[in-house]
């Protein structure tokens, strides 16, 4: 909808401008709701991804460091072992030359047994490559084995004889092959490692990428929607004004229209009460009149002629009153022939014939010379709100004070009725009386409360023609 | 013997008909014009300078307090009845504050009129009864629902006698001539009615007489 600043636009009907607009944000509102969950879901499904892969790539390079150094530590203690089987190997066949304490036969044999043991204690994880080396190291091993058993058993002649040339054609090509063998092994480990470390690496930057990815997409989609809750919000906005501004209007057009309303009241008001008395009221007092002369043209004497007129007489009478009420009521022409005071004196005095309460009328400085409007405002006012105290709040006595100085007149009724609560009880008499007050401009305040009587207070403010 | 002259003043054709019909009964009266509104009945009245003008309250331009005001301030030799629907208070005490000599309900205007003529033509005040009746109604009631006392009841009789006179128009001349007292002292006496009744100048001093059938 569009706002429209011509007088004459009528403003759309409020249910369907709701209906519209109602359906419309429905579905914004749940396409909101839609991007809001997948950027949600997209956030946290990043995080997750992100804290589970950075573990998994954390334990990954464990298992990596802890596998090359249990290799590592497998390697180093069939080295050591090998030298240890060596070196008591050698001195056992040199013990004749260099006349040491020679170790025992029994003792090379453990020492065998200790590289085969740290041989089969290598970890379980091996690869192929691994495997081969290591199975060609058992076989270098079985061989040794037989060599050993064979060399043990010499005696010390042939032992002598020939401890160098084994020495140097067996044992040391042996523990060289060995040595060459494990070199390799741990090579091909630290290459592995390394090959490993690089998988670890690549993991982590694809991990890094994906992240970038995440948070760049979940970024954009933020802005994306922050824009469009940006101009919802604007369009919520707009609305809004323009249906306080729709609703301003209204009221603005209720207000003149109640104010018209008035208006017309009044003046109908007048005219049916200047008809019925000018009318119906004049040609029933020359009627009056002229029954009157009839029963002077008619004999005294002639009694039932006499008694039918003053009938008549009677009839037209009750109907002359009667209508003249009703003209008082709707438009009482002492406003007009005595000004406002008087008129207020009159209706003080109706009502303490019609009812049993005694109203009185105190004025101060009131000028003659009030608009028609201010006459007709504070007339209707006191009327309504001496009825009111007479009728319904059962007062024995009421107050009109009315006083005027330079720019207002200040109009107040008091009675002692059992009075009303004015926050609840608001008949149509008051908002009458607030009309009327509000198109003069003035103000109006009803203070009561139940068993404390009522108090109408109301300022109009005055033209320049009326100040006295 | 001179007759009467009398300008009737109405909006409604229907009602002067009527009353001049009763009038042109009487041999001592005669009616010598009619108005239409107030401006008229003001001009008629210079023109004319009629004994008698019998007016209705109600009527366009210039109604008939006003109009009444305006010609016996310029000529206080013309009695004015004022003719009117109310018996209200308001009304009578307006239209003795604009000068009316006469005040009479159109209800029982067919029967009072001629009373009424003669009796202002002849210097005297003339009220319709039932407006004595709804003042006194009125004044009546409001003493009883105030518990206040009547204040006629304070007024001593010589007091009472000259309230009369007074009300009935007899200048304080007049009314010592009439006593065979000292102007100095009816003035002293009417000074007193008039604080004890609590009223201020001669028209409410009138509407009390009418309201207690003093006079009528």
């Amino acid at each position: 909808m569009r706002a429209s600043t011509s007088q004459n636009t009528v403003a759309p009907l409020p249910s369907a401008f709701d209906a519209e607009s109602s359906g419309h944000s429905k579905k914004v509102r749940r396409l909101l709701f839609i991007a809001f969950g997948w950027l949600l879901v997209l956030l946290i499904g990043a995080g997750t991804d992100a804290l589970f892969s950075v573990r998994r790539l954390d334990r990954a390079s464990q298992e990596v460091s802890q596998r090359f150094t249990a290799h590592n530590r497998a390697l180093g203690t069939i080295v050591v072992s090998v030298r240890v089987y060596d070196d008591q190997l050698e001195r056992f066949l040199l013990q004749d030359q260099l006349q040491e304490s020679a170790p025992a036969p029994v003792d090379i044999t453990t020492k065998i047994a200790a590289v085969r043991a740290a041989l089969a204690n290598f970890p379980q994880d091996r690869d192929p490559e691994e495997q081969f080396l290591l199975a060609a190291m058992l076989q270098q091993l079985q061989e040794q084995e037989t060599s050993c058993a064979v060399v043990l058993a010499w005696r010390s002649d042939l032992r002598q004889q020939r401890a160098y040339q084994f020495i140097g054609q067996q044992l040391i090509p042996w523990r060289t092959r060995i040595f060459e063998l494990t070199a390799q092994v741990s090579s091909f480990d630290e290459h592995k490692l390394a090959l490993e470390n690089l998988a670890v690496a690549e993991r982590f930057q694809s991990l890094e990428s994906r992240l970038v990815w995440l948070v760049s997409l979940a970024l954009i989609a933020g802005i994306l929607m922050s824009l469009v809750c940006g101009w919802y919000i604007l369009r919520l906005e707009r609305q809004a004004r323009q249906r306080y501004q729709a609703l301003a209007r209204s009221r603005l057009d209720l207000e003149s229209l109640s104010a018209r309303l008035v208006e017309a009241q009044e003046e109908e008001r007048r005219s049916i009460s200047r008809e019925l008395h000018d009318e119906v009221g004049q040609s029933l007092g020359a009627l009056l009149v002229e029954i009157g002369q009839l029963s002077k043209l008619i004999s005294p004497d002639d009694r039932v002629t006499q008694a039918q007129i003053a009938q008549i007489k009677s009839v037209a009478e009750t109907a002359v009153k009667s209508i003249r009420d009703i003209a008082l009521l709707l438009r009482p022409p002492m406003l007009d022939d005595l000004g406002l005071v008087p008129a207020l004196e009159w209706q003080a005095r109706e009502i303490s014939r019609r009812s049993d309460m005694e109203a009185e009328v105190q004025s101060q400085n009131v000028s003659e010379n009030l608009g028609d409007e201010t006459k007709v405002t504070v007339y209707r006012l006191v009327q309504e709100a001496l009825n009111n105290a007479a009728t319904h709040a059962g007062a024995k006595n009421a107050k009109v004070t009315i006083a005027q100085n330079s720019d207002k007149i200040a109009v107040e009724i008091t009675d002692d009725g059992h009075g009303f609560d004015p926050e609840r009880q608001r008949g149509m008499g008051i908002l009458g009386m607030e009309e009327r007050v509000r198109r003069l401009g003035g103000t109006l305040t009803i203070a009561s409360a139940p068993g404390k009587g009522a108090t109408v207070k109301a300022e109009l403010p005055l033209g320049r023609i009326e100040a006295p | 013997m001179r007759k009467i002259r009398i300008l009737l003043a109405d909006d409604h054709k229907l009602i002067r008909g009527g009353l001049r019909l009763l009038v042109e009964q009487q041999p001592d009266l005669t009616v010598v014009g009619e108005a239409n509104d107030g401006r008229e009945t003001v001009t008629l009245a210079k023109s004319l300078k009629p004994d008698v003008i019998v007016m209705d309250i109600g009527m366009p331009n210039l109604n008939g307090i006003e109009a009444a005001l305006q010609i016996t301030e310029a000529s206080p030799e013309i009695s004015v009845v004022m003719l009117s629907m109310h018996s209200d208070e308001s009304y009578v005490l307006r239209a003795l504050k604009a000068g009316a000599k006469g005040y009479l309900l159109k209800d029982s205007a067919e029967s009072d009129l001629i009373k009424a003529v003669h009796a202002v033509a002849d210097g005297k005040s003339f009220f319709s009864p039932a407006v004595s009746k709804v003042l006194l109604d009125d004044y009546v009631r409001k003493l009883k629902r105030s518990g206040a006392e009547d204040a006629y009841d304070l007024l001593t009789p010589r007091e009472r006698e000259i309230l009369q006179l007074v009300a009935e128009g007899k200048s304080n001349k007049d009314v010592a001539n009439l006593l065979n007292l000292s102007v100095y002292t009816v003035e002293t006496h009417r000074s007193n009615i008039m604080e004890k009744l609590n009223l201020r100048g001669i028209p409410e001093l009138i509407l009390f007489a009418v309201r207690r059938g003093i006079i009528s």
